[in-house]
């Protein structure tokens, strides 16, 4: 499929989409799916989130539960022990995260990969040590509840599932948004997926690779901080179970099935994984988990780039093309002559 | 005895080599040249089997070894000395020789082995304690070289012998080539001092972009102006053409 | 004492497998559990003697990590060739992890399951008493790692899984089959992991997660001794496992766990290859 026809293919299938989710409220007005799709679609920034960071600009990070915990913490926190409207908390939740995803950043610049993911599993396991234990703010193992939720909300069951549904959708849509088109259509997005591809070679080109990676982790600790503010408010209990491991587990998860690198890939990877998780709850409680184990290990070996991939070929040129943005031509049809190594050595991999 | 044919090979889509050819007789010394990025290294990385080639013919002795891995290379007879690195650095320099008799059958095959060795670089045997990092450049490249003989290859892959080393090194690291070619053993040596390798081979092939651009002997290399300028540098000092 | 030595067997698996194989094992602590359960089915089902139960154990996590390459990790580095990307193997790990623990708990359930002391008894030092069993620990810990340390040490196949960790190009020009080194590697370092999973089971609970927070420890002792260096790891475990009994006599107990997070970020940041160093040059 030529790069035009998919990119108006897409954004049908897209308009459709939106359409869908859009009339949702309107075509299903029970309680309990809209309940499960709000749900979803707030995993959808989450695992967007992961993938900004970890798939497009290739720092993995193995602690998104972390912020999305902080984000929760925060938002619920200000509301019940400061009483700050919703919104606020949202607010100061995304802007806190943010904020510990550039101090994670840091230290980060000087870590390799595995390294990164190590510190990042670490601090969200602190995190939770933290949200277990420290009573007097985060509630300890009961978690937080009681602090309220969005304002001005219709009374009725129903209306009020509609309600919270279309603000997430809202929020979440603009959130993916912006994320998709600072990846697209920003020289950061560039500056991304240069570092992914090959950091040296972006610092050669005079990319400057700190500010950039500071920025993707602010970028996608802050919204997962969003998505975790959004979830305290819409379940109106925050539990250390947030912070746990099996949810970046899930969230990674998510992203792999639905292709690492592409922003709304892993979005719809975790409407999609999120509804297949929630079936299985049927068939018994732990199944769901073993099949998100599954999916992960499967993916990785055999579909690294997920659901996205198997329609992307053609984009896997952008990312060498961007890697040497020192020619302003690019040749779409001749990956060959593109080099994706250090120009200076013989044999590029010599010592791989 | 080692016949490589049209060989198009490299990295991933990177296409390094683009059908090159050489042939090395038994008992010969061959040795490949050729300015930066020519695809020397690769050639023999992709004859050892780390590379596989996109297309082209490998064989020994008839026998093709596309599709091998390099242990199975190896236990064809055939020796590779890497470019850099090739040791094991936390390894003493006893280590180092025993585990290059890693495949062969019995202890007393190893034995006899490891004897032949210390005999020809007595230097080792005094050293035998110690860790292989902590001996000099050149030492450590004798040590690569000893240990690829511990399984008596009759074929050798030299990758740039002569890197990195003081002349006073490259010069006995040559003598020994000259030795073990007299013992019968075929080198195939990928060099950037052209000087040297034009002193030992029998046959030279020179490489540029991933093609044979010119092959023949020592003296019909010298011979030839244009091959002089181009690939031996002007006038008759060893170096890498701009 | 105890608790270092148990870190021990853990962290030097994984370092083993980390300097081999170049890939964290983020299941490894579901080798622990493993083991864990195996010694109670050993023990608790069949009624097999605790020496017997332990060698089960051990067996059987031995067998199940054979496993882990064949299927996982050689197939995802034939599909990478040579591009390095240590982050895919570290998620297919994870994936692993979420896997074997969440089937744990299908099978087994999510309770807490009972181990019966592989010995009984307490011997008698000064004023304290220590149970045998945690000795038994101590003591099996030891002679394995001093084991394995022997067989890396002089055995034809240990020297070459040194020399697959320090130079797999090296090695393969020697005849050495990584493939089947790899295998090995995982093969031993689960294996450990299991032993120390049946080892401690009497001790604490055995559930499907009681891997994971060892597992993450492991993380932080491996930096702290270096990655891929196996007396780095020895050492460090034993340090993290003091600091720990020290520093609960300090603070709150449910803080013990974060002890070993915080030295892993001190070390990061300030000298991140560790104590020793990474032991090869790679």
């Amino acid at each position: 499929m030529s790069g035009a026809r998919f990119r108006s293919l897409r954004r049908l299938v897209l308009c459709a989409g939106g359409v869908v989710a859009a009339l949702l409220p309107a075509l299903a007005p029970h309680p309990f799916v809209l309940s499960l799709a709000t749900q979803a679609v707030i995993w959808a920034l989450l695992a967007s989130s992961w993938d900004l960071l970890s798939g497009y600009t290739g720092q993995i990070s193995f602690g998104h539960a972390g912020f999305f915990a902080l984000g929760a913490y925060t938002a619920a926190g200000m509301a019940k022990h400061l009483g700050l409207s919703p919104w606020l908390g949202l607010l100061l939740g995304t802007g806190g995260a943010a904020l510990v995803g550039v101090g994670v950043g840091f230290p980060a610049l000087r870590l390799r990969g595995h390294y990164l993911a190590l510190v990042t599993l670490a601090l969200a396991e602190l995190i939770r040590l933290s949200a277990q234990n420290w009573l007097s703010v985060t509630g300890g193992p009961f978690g937080m509840y009681d602090f309220g939720t969005f304002p001005g909300l219709p009374a009725g069951a129903v209306a009020r599932a509609q309600a919270t549904y279309l603000l997430v959708v809202a929020v979440v849509a603009g959130a993916v948004a912006v994320m998709l088109y600072v990846c697209r259509r920003t020289r950061a997005g560039q500056a991304f997926r240069a570092i992914r591809e090959d950091e040296v070679l972006a610092e050669s080109l005079g990319i400057n690779t700190t500010v950039y990676k500071l920025l993707a982790f602010a970028l996608s600790s802050g919204f997962a901080g969003l998505a975790g503010g959004l979830y305290a408010f819409y379940i109106q209990l925050v539990s250390p179970t947030v912070a746990s491991a099996a949810t970046t587990s899930l969230v990674i998860g998510m992203a792999v099935f639905g292709g690492l690198g592409t922003i709304w890939g892993p979005a719809l990877g975790a409407l999609l994984l999120f509804a297949v998780n929630e079936a299985l709850r049927f068939v018994g409680v732990v199944y769901n988990l073993v099949a998100v184990g599954l999916t992960i290990m499967v993916f990785v070996i055999f579909l690294p780039r997920g659901l996205a991939g198997l329609a992307l070929r053609r984009q896997r040129l952008t990312v060498r093309r961007d890697a040497l943005r020192a020619e302003e031509d690019a040749e779409p049809g001749q990956p060959e002559q593109v080099t994706g190594a250090t120009p200076s050595a013989e044999d590029p991999r010599s010592t791989a | 005895m080692l016949e490589v044919a049209g060989l198009r090979s490299g990295y991933g889509r990177l296409e390094i080599l683009r059908g090159a050819s050489l042939r090395l007789p038994a008992g010969f010394i061959v040795g490949l040249i050729g300015p930066n990025g020519a695809g020397k290294s690769t050639l023999l990385k992709t004859i050892f089997g780390y590379l596989r080639p996109f297309a082209g013919a490998i064989t020994l002795e008839g026998r093709s070894l596309v599709g091998l891995r390099p242990d199975q290379i190896m236990q064809l007879g055939v020796g590779f000395v890497a470019q850099a690195g090739g040791l094991f650095a936390d390894m003493t320099v006893h280590e180092n020789l025993l585990v290059g008799g890693y495949s062969l059958g019995s202890r007393g095959e190893l034995r006899a082995a490891l004897e032949d060795v210390y005999a020809r670089f007595p230097l080792f045997r005094e050293r035998r304690r110690q860790p292989a990092a902590s001996l000099s450049g050149g030492e450590q490249r004798a040590l690569a070289l000893a240990r690829a003989l511990v399984i008596r290859p009759r074929v050798l892959l030299l990758d740039e012998p002569s890197a990195a080393l003081a002349p006073r090194f490259i010069e006995e690291v040559y003598e020994t080539i000259r030795a073990l070619n007299r013992s019968g053993i075929a080198l195939l040596i990928v060099e950037q001092n052209v000087e040297m390798i034009l002193s030992v081979a029998h046959r030279v092939f020179v490489l540029d972009l991933g093609r044979n651009a010119f092959d023949g002997t020592p003296a019909e290399l010298r011979g030839s102006d244009r091959i002089r300028r181009l690939y031996l540098g002007e006038g008759s000092r060893a170096g890498i053409p701009a | 004492m105890v608790l270092g030595g148990l870190y021990a067997l853990f962290a030097v698996g994984l370092t083993l497998i980390f300097g081999v194989l170049d890939v964290i094992n983020v299941a490894h602590g579901e080798f622990f559990a493993v083991g864990g359960y195996l010694v109670f089915a050993a023990l608790v089902l069949l009624h097999l003697p605790p020496a017997a139960g332990v060698a089960v154990a051990g067996l059987g996590a031995f067998l199940l990590g054979l496993a882990v390459y064949p299927l996982l990790i050689g197939p995802l580095k034939r599909r990478l060739g040579r591009r390095p990307a240590g982050s895919l193997y570290l998620v297919l790990t994870l994936g692993l992890s979420t896997f074997l623990q969440s089937s744990l708990l299908a099978v087994a359930g999510g309770e807490y399951v009972r181990v019966p002391p592989l010995v009984s008894g307490i011997l008698e030092i000064g004023s304290t008493g220590v149970s045998h069993q945690r000795l038994l620990v101590v003591t099996v810990a030891a002679l394995l790692l001093a084991g394995l340390f022997a067989f890396l040490r002089w055995h034809r196949e240990g020297l070459a899984v040194r020399a697959v960790a320090q130079n797999p190009e090296a090695a393969q020009a020697i005849g050495i089959s990584l493939t089947r080194i790899f295998v090995l590697t995982l093969g031993l370092g689960a294996g450990l992991a299991g032993v120390g999973g049946a080892l401690m089971a009497p001790l604490f609970n055995v559930y499907p997660a009681v891997g994971f927070p060892l597992t993450i420890k492991a993380f932080a002792i491996t930096i702290l001794g270096g990655m891929g260096n196996l007396v780095g790891a020895l050492l460090a475990s034993l340090i993290i496992g003091v600091a720990e009994s020290l520093v609960v006599m300090a603070i709150p107990s449910q803080w013990q766990n974060g002890v070993a997070f915080v030295v892993m970020i001190i070390v990061l940041l300030l000298r991140p290859q560790g104590l020793l160093g990474r032991a090869t040059s790679r």
